[in-house]
């Protein structure tokens, strides 16, 4: 037994570099991704909720399609597809707009779950005291939604950090890719792996804790 | 009426919600057919009162015996230990309670509802057990409302059909926690007379309430409590007309037109 | 253009089949696995309790590709030789078993705690609670989002490509290393995906507005 345990310390000792920096990587793409996926929301938000069926359309159609797709394939066909176009961007790029394409698509409907829940009795009652629709939404709807998005906000970010795991798939260095390479030289598959997914588990936990407290002190505050 | 055959008995009953002493101390025993109401302001332990003589609630110190039988807590090796959750069950057939919020299952019709307790407590069979709970329907007025679901009634007579589904385990005693706070002015009166009925049949009750009218029609006794202690008790007649401590004359009046009273 | 799609169709319909098998059976195994354990984190064992709300915190916080990488490289590591398709399956169910239990304990929960109340009150028992009052009030809650995991279940069925189990994404891949039509080959795919997922999408969306009807 303490056989074992000293060659898995030995051995992972010697990886340690390898995946600390595999670590590092992911945490880039996510950092990357997270900002543009927010933004690619954002943009997509306004097209969605539009009135006139020749914009909201084909804005629904493109966010079904990203939201009923895996995200693995969505990768493969930038990665794969852009160089017929005669653009090579990196596998770093393709993957972060992959994950930004379709944790976008997704946030829209967050964006818009939210707004739609602050009800039809906050607009009558910025109106009733004498708002114009601008003010009302930048005053009185705008921060009660922020509050609510806050939540699911978090998942997502979760679920994004998560998902820079398939850009291994295209042979981005990051943790995933990293430990499919130790693999091949040594024979302690399963305790790498298991190393791996401590890694993953303290990023995903240090994110939902930060999302709880930045929730607590906005919460706090109205 | 001998004292050792007293319905319910309670001894220096005392319970905490952490650090927050909600029951001080309290004792009382309600003979068997009588009516108690207990009266008081919010926060003064009524409910939690309630909740605990029927084991919804456990108890820090202090017993309670139901019809001769202590309850809830058991002398394990000179440990006071928690009864199993199965013998907890088992006295909760023989009482009754009617919740402020109903609490009707949503999912089953108005029958249904009543026939709960007959067919998956008392285990009868299903023909029998529809005719008991028609026949309770009947009694409290709804008779036509069998196959309606909750959704679809007025508070009171959801309250009604609550009624009928805790006599369907024909308790031996019926607790009744501000039945009629929740509903309509004009759809407590339906509650009341079906209250009444039950108490003219003999039926032993506690009921907290803030009917006072009610209270002086059909109590027994009334006792007031206030911050988790009883502060005085007695027949309707003495304790309404001439109260004798302050904080009972101070709660009067704010029920008798002096809804400014501090 | 379109011929490269259509010369391969038969293939990646090949692969279409293995990935409803696949998701079929993942879902159905960790569903019920999930609803199991999700009813019983709302037991009265403590020790229960906590190791299921481990269970959920750990598949929860690692990607579904590492657990299929764990599964992968787990039974060999105990002596037992499995081929892709369990090791990643087995994976898949303990993953969405996991997100099951979180799902159903959640629903549970947010019954009206005075609908136990009366249950209670009237002298049932646990079993009964559950069966006659909590279940079925907790399943409406339960259906939608149980219908999006299930989606979801079957996109991740695509990453069992990176472990190395063959499956329509696998077999896409294939043919554009060796046709190099990515375009058309990879969005016929996601086609493929789209009709599979998007029906599971609005069954969701429609029980979801059904719920909030009826309340």
């Amino acid at each position: 037994m303490t056989d074992y345990l000293a060659q898995t310390a030995v051995l992972l000792g010697s990886l340690w570099p390898k995946l600390v920096d595999g670590f590092l990587i992911t945490v880039a793409i996510a950092a990357a991704a997270a900002p543009l996926a927010l933004v690619f929301g954002l943009v997509l938000l306004a097209p969605r909720m539009d009135a006139r069926a020749f914009i909201s359309g084909p804005t629904v159609a493109f966010i079904e399609l990203m939201r009923n797709t895996p995200l693995l394939v969505q990768i493969y066909l930038i990665y794969f597809g852009l160089p017929v176009l005669g653009l090579y961007p990196s596998e770093f790029a393709c993957g972060v707009a992959g994950i930004a394409l379709q944790h976008g698509a997704f946030l829209v409907e967050t964006y818009r779950g939210a707004i739609e829940s602050v009800g039809a009795r906050q607009w009558d009652a910025a109106r009733a005291i004498g708002m114009g629709r601008f003010t009302a939404f930048r005053t009185v709807i705008m921060p009660q939604a922020l509050i609510k998005i806050l939540g699911p906000l978090g998942n997502q970010l979760i679920v994004l950090a998560k998902d820079t795991s398939l850009v291994s798939a295209i042979g981005v260095m990051e943790l995933t890719m990293t430990g499919k390479l130790a693999i091949e030289r040594s024979a302690a598959s399963a305790e790498v792996f298991v190393t791996i997914a401590l890694f993953y588990l303290a990023m995903t936990t240090a994110i939902g804790g930060a999302m709880r407290l930045i929730e607590y002190r906005v919460a706090g505050r109205s | 009426m001998t004292r050792a055959m007293a319905m319910i008995e309670i001894t220096d009953l005392r319970k905490s919600f952490g650090a927050n002493e909600v029951l001080k101390g309290v004792s009382f025993a309600v003979e068997r057919g009588e009516v108690v109401v207990v009266l008081g302001p919010s926060g003064s332990g009524k409910s939690t009162l309630l909740r605990c003589i029927n084991l919804l609630e456990d108890w820090q110190a202090g017993d309670i015996r139901i019809d001769s039988e202590t309850v809830g807590y058991f002398d394990g090796g000179g440990r006071r230990r928690a009864w199993p959750e199965a013998r907890a069950a088992k006295v909760r057939e023989q009482v009754g309670i009617v919740f402020q919020s109903f609490n009707l299952f949503p999912h089953r019709t108005a029958l249904e509802n009543v026939m709960m307790g007959p067919l998956h407590v008392r285990r009868i069979a299903k023909p029998q057990a529809r005719a008991l709970a028609a026949g309770l329907l009947e009694k409290v007025g709804l008779g036509d409302k069998a196959d309606q679901y909750p959704a679809t009634l007025s508070g009171g007579q959801q309250q009604r059909v609550a009624i009928a589904r805790a006599l369907a385990m024909q308790p031996k005693v019926m607790l009744f926690d501000e039945v009629t706070s929740a509903l309509d002015p004009e759809l407590v009166g339906e509650v009341l007379i079906v209250m009444r009925r039950l108490a003219e049949e003999g039926m032993t009750m506690v009921i907290v309430t803030h009917e006072i009218p009610f209270a002086r029609d059909v109590g027994d006794r009334i006792i007031f409590m206030d911050a988790g202690a009883i502060v005085e008790q007695g027949p309707p007649a003495q304790v309404l007309a001439s109260p004798s401590s302050a904080r009972l004359k101070l709660f009067l009046r704010r029920y008798q037109g002096d809804y400014l009273a501090v | 253009m379109v011929n490269v799609l259509v010369t391969n169709l038969p293939y990646l319909l090949r692969g279409a089949l293995v990935t409803l098998w696949l998701a079929v059976i993942v879902v159905t195994v960790g569903t019920l696995l999930g609803t199991g354990l999700g009813v019983l984190a709302t037991g009265r064992s403590r020790i229960l309790r906590m190791a299921i709300t481990v269970y959920i915190f750990v598949l929860r916080g690692i990607p579904v590709l590492v657990v299929m990488f764990l599964g992968y490289y787990a039974f060999p590591a105990l002596g037992v030789r499995v081929n892709a398709y369990v090791a990643v399956g087995v994976a898949q169910i303990v993953y969405v078993g996991a997100f099951t239990a979180e799902i159903v304990r959640s629903a549970i929960l947010s019954v009206h705690p005075g609908q136990v109340a009366a249950a209670k009150s009237l002298g049932m028992r646990r079993a009964a609670i559950l069966r006659e009052v909590l279940l079925p009030q907790a399943t409406r809650i339960a259906i939608p989002p149980l219908v999006n995991n299930a989606l979801t279940a079957v996109k991740q069925t695509s990453y069992a490509s990176v472990v190395g189990a063959w499956e329509l994404t696998y077999a896409a891949r294939e043919i554009v290393e060796r046709t190099l039509a990515s375009f058309q080959i990879f969005l016929g795919v996601m086609a493929i995906y789209f009709i599979i997922c998007y029906p599971l999408a609005l069954l969701a969306r429609w029980y979801e507005k059904r719920l909030a009807v009826s309340h």
